[in-house]
């Protein structure tokens, strides 16, 4: 299965929890395909295995059955080592609990990816100072992440997984902490940052807000793929 | 990943657990400081022993014999050993490392030495000025070595002590007997012999002569005949420990060569009138005469590496050898032994610490569970990890390696105070040797090898100790680490 850069493909994933004898099965005959610069909300109810589609999507567990193919790899088959390396060049995480490194400041957390890809100190710099900017964070460079808002340590949390400049974004529930007026302000900053850099965004979320702002909606129930909806014709229109 | 920013990361892993990373270290400060204290004191001790082997004898110095063993161990008959001639010079000449031939001959009867007033039975020595005045140079305290001119000497450093002056010492005694009614003077002890002055006495550039004595028997009545040697002093040795030479007068080869044979004809003499095995002697002498028979050949090696080639090529041209230097081999054998105690009692107390640091970094990966988990989701490498965690126990591996060559210099100061301040050098039967640059004044002593050593052993010990931290904490599954809380 040839897929090219910023694309995602499912083939057939069955996966399930536990070892030995008790398996509780998450997610059956999962098959998807995801175009570049797409931004894609995933929803479901707790419990309907969104949360392991998305972390198969990064690469963070394997299918038991099946392949995950992201930009023309099957990275199903990579081993850790691989996955790293894999993740560090193409793909941005974004947490629901912003997942920031206590004791980094803004700065400094943004920066951490680009120290293990062994950037340079005054061009990672640079870079981050830039995203931290483009996030609306250009004041708040030296702040640690308690004494930013939850907002705030969200809009750290995308401008660090944007700073490697991957071809996808994948968020589990990015708003789930945050307020709705905030929530609205980090959905626009991804969707802003969907749109200009033309990342593919992956969101995991179970609130019509974000699915109302998506190209398409992915509905999974009970670990199967129950429907897919093109959203609004308004952002297909602004895709084509 | 960079070095610098791994280094950067570590220090502030370290410096967020302060307490945890001094408490962890000081294990290991204790371990090191015990290791290196103990090691000095060892080293300070050894070389102690080898300083005060090299004041009784230059350990590249070595006396040459026949060998009466063959090296299958069976005993040479006499004729068949090698003898000090002339040939053996040349043979011992031809080893490479040796650097010096020194034979000597010495005189087969008692003879003294007079300077001015004083007098004293010394021990006359023959060298060949050429051969020997290199190496006794260097223990000259005053004047030159034998130039090769005829009828001049050196004397050692306790010709000085044996010279008395004969005529002071029996005023002197006959004074103390008459003194001897009143008491006060029998309290006083008795009064030092102005031989024994020690250094005021200046010998050197003064007229001397040599008084021999023969003595042989005419009609069974002993005859004494004196023979007097005009000589100039032209050089003083300083004092050396080495108690196989005491009072000693050194002069040139020609000069003994030709006195033996006065006092062996005085004993030929003898041996005529009474009328037997005169022939065996005289062939002896004549025999002495072509071929100069040494009684001593002194080599010196190059260095005191070569000393061991040195000894078994002159054992193989069937001579045996004596020297300091054998005795040099047990010292550091034994030392080696010590050393090795010492050293692995100190070892296992940074075993322990190195215990303490692997369970340091347990708890921290436990804590920093989470921390993992996020490192690896944006992008660290399981390498990356495993690296971070080695250098971090690697680091805390050298805080306390270093801290720990601070206190073992502090301890070895201590030692070293208390020790001479205690005269425990005294003690211990280490003096000081004649050249004040060689003054024992430390019992332990740190060589800039054993500090880059300790310090690169606590440094590793601490790589040691984080290797299966790091391991464990590489292994961590990302999710189930980002999960945890």
């Amino acid at each position: 299965m040839a897929n090219g850069i910023g694309e995602l493909t499912v083939e057939g994933v069955n996966h399930s929890y536990g070892t030995g004898k008790i398996k509780v099965p998450v997610l059956h005959q999962i098959s998807l395909h995801i175009n570049k610069g797409e931004f894609i909300a995933l929803c479901g109810t707790s419990g309907s295995g969104k949360s392991t589609l998305l972390n198969l999507l990064a690469g963070l567990t394997r299918p038991d059955e099946g392949s995950v193919w992201l930009n023309g790899e099957e990275i199903s088959r990579f081993n850790e080592n691989q996955l790293c390396l894999f993740r560090r060049k193409c793909i941005g995480f974004i947490f629901q609990s912003y997942n920031l490194l206590p004791n980094l400041t803004a700065l400094e957390n943004v920066e951490l990816p680009l120290i293990f890809a062994g950037e340079g100190v005054r061009k990672r710099r640079e870079r981050a100072k830039a995203i931290l900017h483009q996030v609306g964070l250009g004041e708040r460079l030296d702040h640690k992440p308690n004494e930013l808002s939850g907002g705030q340590q969200q809009r750290v949390s995308i401008a660090r997984a944007l700073v490697n400049q991957p071809q996808i974004v994948l968020a589990d529930e990015p708003t789930g902490n945050l307020d709705s007026a905030t929530e609205k302000e980090i959905l626009a900053l991804m969707r802003q940052m969907n749109r200009e850099i033309g990342t593919t965004f992956v969101v995991v979320t179970h609130d019509q807000e974000v699915a109302h702002q998506a190209d398409r909606v992915i509905y999974l129930q009970d670990g199967w793929i129950k429907r897919i909806e093109n959203a609004r014709t308004a952002n297909e229109v602004q895709l084509t | 990943m960079r070095g610098l920013d791994s280094f950067r990361i570590v220090w502030r892993n370290l410096w967020r657990m302060k307490l945890r990373t001094i408490l962890t270290s000081v294990g290991v400060m204790i371990g090191t400081a015990a290791i290196v204290a103990m090691i000095s004191l060892s080293l300070g001790l050894k070389e102690n022993a080898v300083k005060s082997l090299e004041s009784w004898g230059n350990l590249t110095q070595m006396e040459i014999a026949p060998a009466f063993r063959s090296p299958d161990g069976t005993f040479i008959p006499d004729e068949e050993q090698r003898k000090l001639d002339k040939e053996a010079v040349q043979i011992l000449k031809q080893i490479p490392e040796i650097t010096q031939v020194m034979p000597t001959k010495r005189l087969h009867a008692d003879s003294k030495l007079k300077i001015g007033r004083r007098e004293g039975y010394v021990e006359l020595i023959g060298v060949e000025p050429r051969e020997s005045a290199a190496s006794k140079k260097a223990d000259l305290e005053k004047g030159t070595f034998l130039s090769g001119a005829k009828n001049e000497i050196v004397v050692s450093y306790d010709v000085l002590q044996q010279l008395v002056d004969v005529e002071k010492e029996r005023r002197e005694a006959r004074k103390r007997n008459a003194q001897r009614n009143t008491r006060a003077a029998e309290m006083m002890p008795p009064e030092m012999g102005e031989g024994g002055g020690e250094l005021k006495l200046d010998v050197v550039g003064k007229a001397a002569v040599i008084v021999l004595t023969r003595q042989y028997t005419v009609d069974d009545e002993p005859k004494f005949e004196k023979r007097e040697i005009r000589v100039r002093v032209v050089g003083q040795e300083h004092k050396l420990d080495n108690p196989r030479y005491g009072p000693v007068a050194y002069v040139p080869l020609d000069m003994i060569t030709e006195l033996n044979e006065w006092v062996n004809q005085g004993m030929e003499e003898e041996l005529q009138e009474s009328g037997s095995s005169v022939r065996k002697t005289r062939t002896r002498a004549n025999a002495d005469k072509n071929n100069t028979i040494y009684d001593e050949i002194t080599v010196k090696a190059a260095s005191r590496e070569v000393v061991e080639t040195v000894v078994k090529k002159v054992q193989e041209n069937g001579f045996e050898v004596y020297s300091p230097a054998r005795e040099l081999e047990q010292i550091n054998q034994f030392f080696f032994v010590i050393q090795m105690i010492l050293g692995g009692i100190a070892a296992v107390s940074l075993l322990v610490a190195s215990i303490g640091i692997v369970n340091t970094m347990i708890m921290s990966i436990l804590e920093r569970t989470r921390e993992i988990g996020i490192m690896k989701v944006i992008g660290a490498t399981v390498y990356n990890i495993r690296w971070l965690f080695l250098i971090e126990s690697g680091f805390i591996g050298l805080i306390g390696g270093v801290t720990g060559l601070g206190l073992a210099y502090g301890a070895v100061a201590l030692i070293n105070t208390l020790a001479k301040n205690s005269g425990a050098m005294e003690q211990f039967g280490f003096r000081g040797g004649p050249g004040p640059e060689e003054q024992l004044a430390q019992i332990a002593v740190v060589p800039i090898w054993l500090a880059l050593f300790a310090i690169g052993f606590a440094f590793v010990i601490g790589l040691l100790a984080g290797i299966f931290p790091a391991f464990r904490a590489s292994r961590l599954s990302a999710l189930q680490a980002i999960r945890s809380d």
